[in-house]
């Protein structure tokens, strides 16, 4: 048998372990160890005697993946970012930022809709998970939206949708597990989230403020804030400003001259910041054990994804499933840029039934290889490329557009993770409610993700300094 | 999706079992949870050894490497415990009963294998680097200041090990539940709907607001 029907089986397999509800991180792993016996086995020409060879070779080759691959420095920061988005709450910083957008934009019209998406944005860059904010924010901001007579599905709406910018502004925990499976520098991809993160919400903005304007009865503007008002809600969001100038300058130095640092200490030293906040506000041991027993958890899934998606992906080597891909996305008849789209869009149906890190890890092997083989190879240059840009460049590039379809996902029914916690957290709205609530968000990250199709330099621009 | 589920306790002999192994799970747990932390503390003497005294920690990256793989492995049982890994439930999650414990099982019962096989090599890959006789009893270290990297190789084979034990209590728990048909086992995670999941995702970020009210 050749070695890419043995991937082909092997792929079902995986398939359908993970339809049955198996764990992704153990099935991809299991698929993994059965493909690398059957591979050496199938080398050995299925001699039976030889069988216990062969299975020796597939578990020593799958036992060394977990180590070696988890004990990396740049994996380091996936733990940081969890932990600093826990401490976060007890640091108090999520009504500071609410109360500080809301003195500072709350006077454009539909103006508190539009400082939660601004609070849910700032918030995002202390935090690298987007179900966790959209659950803080449905606490605070709901209630404040509705006492001022917005319409509670639109309301929800704002906040499952705020939630997903966390999935791109950094720190966002997914760009760093995209970087290390695609092997691409974590910096300067953590660095291309921010413009289309920021944009995202400009976008989200925007069609707040023009639904405000058109729709009688909207929510109205708040007034009245004085300066002094304004000023003095600054200092308790003090930590999210120190934050981001922290991994910003720890990435790459906007005054020339070296980053001060590695993306990792910037993130730990970021996560630092906000313990001493946390420990200043009164977090106690208690709360503190829970914020370290749920950085483990969420930590200890992560990591064995990782490297239980790794040993698939060692097994697919042998089995060359991804060159061979590649090689059939390459002869179709059609411009790369409509093959793109259509892997995109794949990942929007995908992304309705699966989890997003599980659905990234699971395809990324076999896809990235092919996407970067739609551009022109790995080191083509952007004259000679079929998007105009090199390939370190369209790896960032497709990075963020994957990434922004797997948070557009957290929107989608009918598990659109988002719109559960919402409702979950309001007893008072239903999913039904929050999912109608989020629809206008589906049509601005449509259009998002289309000006990122069109102007790549959106993505490109910021990774391109560093 | 994500599924963290609850799991029931009562005074059985397969819940009082549970119960023990949960207790091992949630310090191994803790152990990782303060790994994560002592990253940040490493970060900022490191940092801040090189810009105040010009002393950069020695070994930083080197240390960073010796303790992912406390984080990356320690709480893996204690995850599954819990139901935390990840998995598709659009299908498990409308399967009920017999069924739903048949599926349970057998997907368990794979995990076993696997982890049977992991724990095999996982610690073949770290006999490859433990040697009795070589000084610190070890045959490799780390590039920058030379820390022995077996102990760190070591914690895959064990903490896979407390993962196995996990798995034998839960496809119990999964047989026990299938033959005699119950509703509600013990000590298995059960599938809650996503508004449950929900709803205890949101309570582990309370509990601040509250206290900001009431202070």
């Amino acid at each position: 048998m050749e070695p890419i029907d043995i991937g082909l089986w092997v792929s079902g397999f995986l398939l359908l372990t993970v339809l049955l509800g198996m764990r992704v991180a153990f099935a991809a792993g299991m698929a993994g160890m059965i493909g690398l016996v059957w591979i050496f086995w199938n080398k050995f020409g299925y001699d039976p005697s030889r069988f216990m060879k062969a299975l020796t070779i597939a578990v020593k080759t799958a036992g060394q993946v977990p180590h070696s691959k988890v004990s990396s420095q740049a994996l380091s920061l996936i733990p940081t970012f969890i932990l600093i988005g826990y401490l976060a709450y007890y640091a108090g910083l999520t009504k500071a930022l609410f109360e500080a957008a809301k003195r500072w934009i709350a006077w454009v019209p539909g103006g508190l809709a539009v400082s939660t998406v601004f609070a849910t944005a700032g918030f995002a860059a202390v935090s690298g998970a987007s179900v966790a904010t959209a659950a803080v924010f449905a606490r605070i901001a709901i209630p404040e939206m509705l006492k001022i007579g917005y319409d509670k599905r639109f309301a929800a709406g704002v906040v499952a949708a705020g939630g997903t910018l966390a999935s791109l502004i950094p720190p966002s925990a997914i760009l760093v597990i995209y970087a290390i499976i695609v092997e691409q520098d974590v910096g300067k991809l953590l660095l291309a989230g921010f413009i289309p993160g920021a944009f995202s919400a400009v976008i989200y903005g925007l069609l707040i403020i023009g639904m405000a304007v058109t729709i009688k009865g909207f929510g109205p503007p708040v007034r009245g804030f004085t300066w002094k008002q304004r000023f003095e809600s600054l200092p308790p969001a003090f930590p999210i400003f120190f934050v981001v100038f922290i991994i910003i300058f720890f990435i790459y130095n906007p005054f020339g001259g070296d980053a001060w640092g590695t993306p990792t200490e910037g993130g730990a030293l970021g996560a630092f910041v906000v313990f001493l906040m946390a420990a200043y506000r009164g977090m106690r041991w208690a709360q503190f054990k829970d914020a370290l027993l749920e950085t483990a958890k969420l930590s200890a899934m992560i990591f064995t994804i990782i490297w239980g998606v790794l040993i698939y992906v060692r097994f697919l080597g042998f089995a060359d499933l991804p060159g061979a891909f590649s090689d059939w996305i390459t002869s179709l008849h059609q411009s790369p840029m409509l093959t793109l789209i259509y892997i995109l869009l794949a990942y929007a149906v995908l992304g309705m039934f699966m989890d997003a890190i599980g659905m990234l890890l699971l395809t990324l092997p076999v896809v990235y290889p092919a996407v970067m083989a739609l551009n022109g190879g790995e080191f083509v240059s952007a004259a000679d490329s079929a998007f105009g840009m090199s390939g370190p460049m369209c790896a960032i590039w497709f990075g963020i557009l994957v990434v922004k379809m797997a948070e557009f996902c957290l929107i989608t029914p009918p598990i659109g993770l988002n719109c559960f916690v919402v409702a979950g957290v309001r007893p008072d709205l239903s999913v039904q409610d929050v999912f109608r609530g989020v629809t206008p968000f589906f049509v601005a990250d449509a259009v998002t993700i289309g000006l990122l199709i069109a102007f790549p330099s959106i993505v490109l621009w910021l990774p391109s300094l560093a | 999706m994500a599924g963290s589920s609850a799991v029931l306790e009562d005074g059985s002999g397969l819940s009082r079992l549970d119960q023990s192994l949960h207790r091992i799970e949630k310090f191994l747990a803790l152990i990782s949870g303060l790994a994560v932390f002592s990253l940040m503390v490493l970060a900022v003497v490191s940092v801040g050894g090189r810009n105040t005294m010009n002393m950069p920690l020695p070994g930083y990256v080197d240390w960073i490497e010796q303790i992912m793989p406390l984080i990356a492995f320690l709480g893996i049982a204690y995850t599954q415990r819990d139901g935390g890994h990840i998995r598709m439930d659009i299908l498990v999650g409308r399967l009920k009963g017999r069924a739903l414990w048949g599926a349970e099982f057998l997907t368990a019962l794979i995990t076993l294998c696997l982890m049977i096989f992991m724990v095999w090599g996982s610690w073949e890959h770290f006999l490859r680097s433990f040697d009795f006789g070589s000084p610190l009893w070890s045959r490799d270290s780390s590039i920058d200041i030379g820390i022995p990297i077996w102990p760190a190789k070591l914690l895959a084979p064990i903490a896979f090990s407390v993962l196995c034990l996990r798995l034998c209590l839960q496809i119990w728990g999964y047989a026990r539940a299938f033959t005699l048909g119950l509703v509600e086992p013990v000590a298995v995670p059960l599938v809650m709907s996503a508004a449950a999941q929900a709803a205890e995702e949101a309570q582990h970020v309370s509990g601040i607001d509250e206290d900001e009210e009431t202070r």
